[in-house]
């Protein structure tokens, strides 16, 4: 099976890194990071995610900015998305994710059970 | 106007020199040859001035000066007599009967013309003083009767002079007939006879007269004008004191021998208008005081809201700050922990730095918390209810360190609009800092029921808050015997990060945070130290007759207005937590710990 491809947008090096990690240790996904969320969207057209995940608060342009943009754009608007926040709780998100106005959001700091359990929700796997 | 004068004497030669010695001088010159015909041509003609010959044969010259001072009609005309007699006693006796002057045969015609024209100019001068007095007194009159306060001229003796129309309408005519020291009520007459008396310092008296049988109104009394002259009314409707007065138009007379010296002037006002006035402005001033406690209210939340609301973007900050390296370390660890293999140690270490992580993660959520405590999802609710399901929650703790709980909530407490989640987090506050205070053994009480505030009772917060002495409050006690709290820190409770626990043990934001909702359910909380016995003692207060409060629903389930500084996804508003979090409800905890 082909592997599936899933972009981190994230500000934080170290964080986009320790999700590779566990994501590629999988072996199931080719993953790239993207620590400049401006360029974010020409990554994403060149990268071809299935999956995005987009950290909420980024200098230059925010997670929500991001989205509204990938949505607009005819070649992106299927790709699914996941927004990550260290301001909702984990009470809010229930346990792992929290779907807000369709959105689907997961907490910081975030377990790999969790990471690997939404990606496969999302990714139909 | 040229003045005229008569001329009386029986000689006619006499008459003959006093005529040429006047005539050419612009006088109107009358004559009588004796005093009958002096006194018949007196009324009817008027003259101003008489030269009056004293020794005549049908009526002498002093008898007809008495009867023309006799009537008022003729009083005024001035009279000089003439007279061979010239002994002192006979001049006298002219003068204290009126005339003007005395002037002795034979005389000088020179001296005559000379006397005449002084007296005439005296008269003259006499004339115009009365015609400006009269103006003056009509303007009085005119100023007197308009005036609404009343005006009472007394004489020294503590008679009325006169009254204005006002006075009289105020007083009573009844009252203003009798002597001051019948007047009522007593104190009344007794101040103003002793001002009258100048025995007193002061010279202002107010006197309420409303118990009066005289005067059906409440006025005010005030004593005007001590030892003045009291001006004599002719427009008054009461007469002079004494009707013998004399009737100089001239007004000529000595204030040290006037009737009234001594006397004084009342200025009567009705209070009635300014009883009126007061009553008005005490109402303006309860609605003054109703909007200002409402007011202090109302900016007591303003300061609530910017508190939290810097809290809130400190938070925002700290939070976005710290969980970004823990998610880094959360991760790296379970990479490391997928990738390793651990022997036991390394794995114990693994276990330790994981307890550490969630440890901090749960300060931070605290705190995130703590910055969204900014509004409520009101739904009526039991106190009594809440406490009991808060309690099953720590049951097992409070079983665990031998804790006994009383409680004694009253029956049949109106149901109150609560958040109950939050509610809930308050309780367990509470209940938490009780049990951390007594650590093992003691008492917890807790008690509800509606209670009338007495004023002396009120804690700096309930003050604050705008709870006032006499208001009907929902109380909630919560008193333990643990150690109490200690002066030094009674202030500082509320304050965030206060904490007296071990690092790592308490945040110190438990009680913030706890007042944060109680305000925010328009409630207070104090606490203190208990009066009787060890440990600490707290009050919640709520209003008993709390209006619902509009429900808000951007608040603190609300991503959007959680967080200044993070722009959440504009359509999030409707989020609400998850209401399974927290166990509600007796249903799952049968109650009776
Ligand atoms: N019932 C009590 N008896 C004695 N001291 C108390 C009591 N309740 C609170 N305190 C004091 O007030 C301090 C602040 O309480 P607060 O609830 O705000 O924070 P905390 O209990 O220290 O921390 P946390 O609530 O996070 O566990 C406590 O550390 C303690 O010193
Ligand atoms: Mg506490």
């Amino acid at each position: 099976m082909e592997k599936k491809r899933i972009l981190l947008v994230d500000d934080e090096p170290a964080l986009t890194r320790m999700l590779r990690l566990n994501l590629e240790q999988t072996g199931r996904f080719e993953v790239r990071e993207e620590n400049q969320s401006t360029r974010a969207l020409a990554t994403a057209r060149e990268f071809r995610p299935d999956l995005i995940f987009l950290d909420v608060m980024m200098p230059g342009m925010d997670g929500d900015e991001i989205a509204e943009h990938l949505e607009q754009d005819p070649r992106l608007c299927q790709v699914k998305y996941v927004f990550l926040t260290a301001i909702v709780t984990k009470r809010e998100t229930g346990r792992g994710t929290a779907e807000i106005s369709g959105q689907t959001f997961l907490a910081k700091p975030v377990r790999r059970e969790e990471l690997l359990q939404v990606v496969d929700d999302l990714l139909g796997l | 106007m040229t003045p005229s004068i008569l001329l009386v004497d029986d000689i006619p030669s006499n008459l003959r020199i006093l005529y040429e010695s006047l005539n050419g001088r612009d006088y109107r010159l009358l004559i009588a040859n004796g005093g009958a015909q002096a006194l018949e041509i007196a009324r009817r003609s008027h003259p101003d001035l008489m030269l009056l010959d004293v020794m005549m044969p049908d009526l002498d010259g002093f008898d007809v000066c008495r009867q023309l001072k006799a009537d008022p009609a003729t009083a005024t005309i001035g009279v000089i007599f003439l007279s061979a007699r010239d002994a002192a006693a006979d001049k006298v006796r002219g003068l204290a009967l009126g005339g003007v002057d005395y002037v002795t045969k034979p005389f000088h015609p020179e001296e005559i013309a000379a006397r005449v024209a002084i007296h005439c100019t005296i008269l003259r001068m006499d004339r115009e003083l009365a015609s400006r007095n009269r103006q003056l007194e009509l303007v009085r009159d005119r100023i007197l009767s308009s005036m609404t306060e009343g005006v009472v001229g007394l004489d020294a003796g503590g008679q009325v002079e006169f009254a204005n129309p006002a006075a009289t309408a105020l007083l009573g005519a009844a009252m203003l007939d009798l002597p001051l020291a019948a007047w009522q009520p007593p104190d009344l007459s007794e101040t103003v006879g002793r001002v009258l008396g100048g025995q007193d310092q002061f010279t202002v008296a107010e006197l309420d007269l409303a118990a009066t049988g005289t005067a059906p109104l409440p006025v005010e009394l005030r004593v005007a004008a001590i030892n003045a002259r009291p001006l004599p009314a002719p427009a008054s409707p009461r007469p002079p004191a004494d009707p013998a007065g004399q009737p100089h138009p001239g007004g000529g007379d000595d204030p040290a021998d006037a009737p009234g010296a001594g006397g004084a002037v009342l200025v009567v006002r009705d209070l009635r208008e300014r009883q009126r006035v007061a009553a008005a402005l005490a109402e303006t001033n309860n609605a003054l005081r109703q909007s200002h406690r409402e007011l202090k209210v109302a900016q007591m939340q303003l300061i609530q809201a910017a508190k939290l609301e810097t809290v809130g973007q400190l938070a925002a900050g700290v939070a976005h700050e710290v969980k970004n390296p823990l998610a880094v370390i959360q991760l790296g660890m379970d990479f490391l922990e997928q990738t390793l293999t651990l022997d036991q140690t390394s794995a114990t270490v693994f276990a330790d730095m994981q307890q550490a992580l969630l440890r901090a993660d749960t300060v931070v959520r605290g705190l995130l918390d703590f910055s969204r405590e900014r509004g409520l999802d009101l739904t009526p609710d039991s106190l009594n209810r809440l406490i009991n399901v808060s309690l099953q929650l720590v049951r097992h703790e409070l079983v665990q360190r031998n804790i006994k709980v009383i409680t004694e909530l009253a029956s049949a407490l109106p149901e109150q609009p609560f958040d109950a989640d939050k509610m809930q987090q308050v309780l367990l506050n509470l209940f938490m800092n009780a049990m951390h205070a007594m650590e093992r053994d003691g008492t917890l009480r807790i008690a509800t029921g509606l209670h009338r505030l007495r004023d002396e009772e009120l804690g700096p917060q309930a003050r604050a808050a705008g709870f006032l002495g006499g208001d009907l409050a929902l109380r909630l006690l919560i008193e333990d015997s643990g150690p109490g709290i200690a002066a030094d820190h009674l202030d500082r409770l509320f304050d965030p990060y206060f904490s007296t626990k071990p690092m790592g043990e308490g945040t110190g934001l438990g009680l913030s945070v706890t007042r944060n909702i109680v305000n925010l359910h328009r409630g207070s909380i104090d606490i203190g130290n208990r009066d009787s016995g060890r440990g600490a003692r707290v009050v919640l207060l709520f209003h008993a007759d709390a209006a619902p409060l509009p429900p808000t629903r951007d608040g603190a389930t609300s991503i959007a207005a959680a967080v200044a500084g993070e722009p959440a996804p504009a359509t999030a508003q409707s989020v609400s937590s998850p209401p399974t979090e927290v166990p509600r409800g007796e249903e799952t905890h049968p109650a009776g710990g």
